[in-house]
């Protein structure tokens, strides 16, 4: 095994991080975030095997996506292709990590055979109870030491992931206006912005209840600034709105001015969650962001067979809820589930959202403060690597 | 091979070449279609125990062991007792039988399986769907009818799981016992 690290915390150095693309950027927004946090903060030498480069290139345009071999922000990224070509025990390393219970290539593991690593299963994030109890729970596989490694909302999970430095001097930063002012330059979003009271993010898979939401929202008292990355919720806004918006452009409804963003790297979206009064994320790489701001959010969960993500909503909602105010935690509870289609949708239950958001804004801080206690994903991994040597 | 989610407690596992009775197999959905097994395992040999998790998919290697058809007939602590087709008693140690109790009640009339390793019965197998009568559960909150909303329903041996909101006492319901989750209302 390696020696210390830059940071001073117990080897082993060579982390090597295997990532499958199945749909969307949730799975390679949460490899390519602890990948770099790996390396950046904790000095680790690591390794991103992907198995499509495209996916990454979106969220950090300085990928090539014709090199199978290449550094990136100090990260080694190798294409996980089909066919891997000749490998030796050199290319493995000392940790490795298969996220999402993604299979391993079998070249890869007849060698792990021979070097041994710590080979850790990092699994989807959730809220439900059973998750303290598999959390660093050893699967004897092979006859190497595997372990599950669970994200979580408590103690005896791994926490979130999130980056302890850039969180602190956010105190320093302007203010949301400003920050939001500065993105959308920045992404050359052209035109007046709107003086609305309220600016919302809108980040979602298809929503059968977009249509309600919106009609609220031009409804609501003082104007709605809503900003909408581009991706699976588009069509759903072009349809309500009447007219194609194109990245970049705005169109106003009543008091609601719709402004359609384009594709933004992972920093540029972490500044629009905080610059915006209230974010619908989705999956869980914009979840995370969201909570980590301290902002108040709303989550449409990835949907599941036989309905399993309506169990893990509630279970994030009961730990979310726990210590708001009963009235503020009704309608929180309320509307996810509205919004993940598991209760019916009433203009008025959004408008009563909105005029919760300062009482909203300051649970999110708390909330966030809680989360914090846990410590970070990354460095919860690198404590248990360090543990096992 | 098999794969862990087709483990359920009293089979027996193999792993790193030692045989492993299953005193508790929980199977969790984790995130898309993927989910895992936590089970609770006792050495056959040594006694130790170990509580690991696989993945749903994992494969691994069943130990098959000599097997009796046998129906439950009593409890005489610590040992519950069953009898074979031959009318021979069988006796199996409470501590063996983890998660199989919570389904077993005087009076049930199931064919289970003792599983015997050295001429020893270890555990016991429940068929994969059983009918337990629910002794007890609360109203369901009204409008409560997608059978999406669960509730605590208990057994008459006091086994508590969740069952759908349209659930009500005295009902009979189908349990699968490889999750023991309940899968209905069983038809009477």
């Amino acid at each position: 095994m390696g020696t210390a690290v830059a940071d001073g915390s117990p080897a082993p150095r060579t982390w090597h991080l295997f990532c499958r693309v199945v749909d969307n950027y949730g799975d390679i927004g949460v490899c390519w975030r602890l990948a770099r946090q790996l390396h950046r903060q904790h000095g680790r030498e690591v390794t991103l095997w992907l198995d499509e480069l495209a996916s990454l290139q979106a969220l950090q345009p300085a990928v090539d996506t014709t090199r199978a071999r290449q550094e990136c922000e100090g990260v080694h990224i190798r294409h996980w292709a089909a066919a891997l070509p000749p490998l030796d025990p050199t290319d493995i390393g000392e940790v490795v990590i298969e996220a999402f219970a993604c299979e391993l290539p079998a070249a890869y593991l007849a060698l792990m055979q021979a070097t041994r690593p710590l080979w850790i299963n990092l699994e989807y994030l959730s809220a439900e109870e059973w998750v303290v109890r598999c959390h660093r729970a050893p699967s004897p596989r092979l006859g190497l030491r595997k372990f599950f490694f669970f994200p979580g909302f408590s103690e005896g999970t791994g926490g979130l992931l999130w980056e302890p430095e850039p969180l602190h001097p956010r105190q320093a930063e302007p203010p949301p206006a400003t920050l939001l002012h500065r993105l959308l330059q920045e992404l050359e979003v052209t035109g007046p912005l709107p003086a609305t009271r309220l600016a919302i993010s809108l980040f979602a898979y298809e929503n059968r209840a977009a249509g309600e939401l919106l009609g609220a929202l031009s409804e609501a008292p003082g104007g709605v600034h809503l900003l909408v990355p581009q991706g699976r919720i588009s069509p759903a806004i072009d349809a309500w709105l009447g007219e194609p918006l194109p990245p970049g452009g705005s169109c106003c409804r009543g008091g609601l001015t719709v402004t359609a963003l384009p594709f933004m790297t992972q920093r540029q979206y972490d500044r629009l969650l905080a610059a915006c009064d209230l974010n619908f994320v989705r999956g869980e790489d914009s979840f995370v962001r969201g909570q980590m701001v301290a902002r108040p959010l709303l989550w449409q969960i990835y949907p599941q067979q036989e309905a399993a993500h309506l169990v893990k909503l509630e279970a994030f909602l009961a730990r979310y809820t726990a210590a708001m105010p009963p009235p503020l935690a009704a309608i929180i509870v309320e509307a996810h589930r509205c919004w993940n289609g598991a209760a019916a949708c009433r203009k008025d239950d959004w408008l009563g959202l909105l005029s919760q958001l300062p009482t909203w804004q300051a649970e999110a801080r708390r909330w966030q403060g809680q989360l914090q206690r846990l410590g970070d994903l990354a460095s919860n991994l690198v404590a248990f690597a360090g543990n096992q040597v | 091979m098999k794969t862990a989610q087709e483990f359920r407690a009293g089979q027996v596992v193999s792993l790193d070449g030692q045989a492993w009775v299953i005193l508790k197999a929980e199977f969790s959905k984790s995130g898309r279609s993927s989910a895992i097994v936590r089970m609770k395992l006792k050495n056959l040999i040594s006694g130790s125990s170990q509580e690991p998790v696989f993945k749903a998919d994992d494969k691994l290697e069943p130990i098959v062991l000599e097997r009796k058809v046998v129906t439950y007939s009593y409890f005489a602590d610590p040992l519950y007792v069953f009898m074979d087709e031959e009318y021979n008693q069988i006796d199996i140690e409470k501590e063996n039988l983890g998660d199989t109790l919570n389904f077993i009640t005087d009076g049930m009339t199931e064919q289970c399986e003792a599983v015997f390793y050295e001429g020893k019965a270890i555990s016991v197998e429940l068929p994969t769907t059983i009918v337990r009568t629910v002794a007890y559960t609360e109203n369901a909150a009204r409008g409560d009818t997608s059978g999406k909303v669960m509730k605590t329903a208990q057994l008459e041996n006091g086994h508590e799981l969740q069952v759908a909101a349209f659930i009500e006492t005295g009902d009979l319901i189908e349990i699968d016992t490889r999750t023991g989750e309940c899968k209905g209302r069983a038809k009477k």
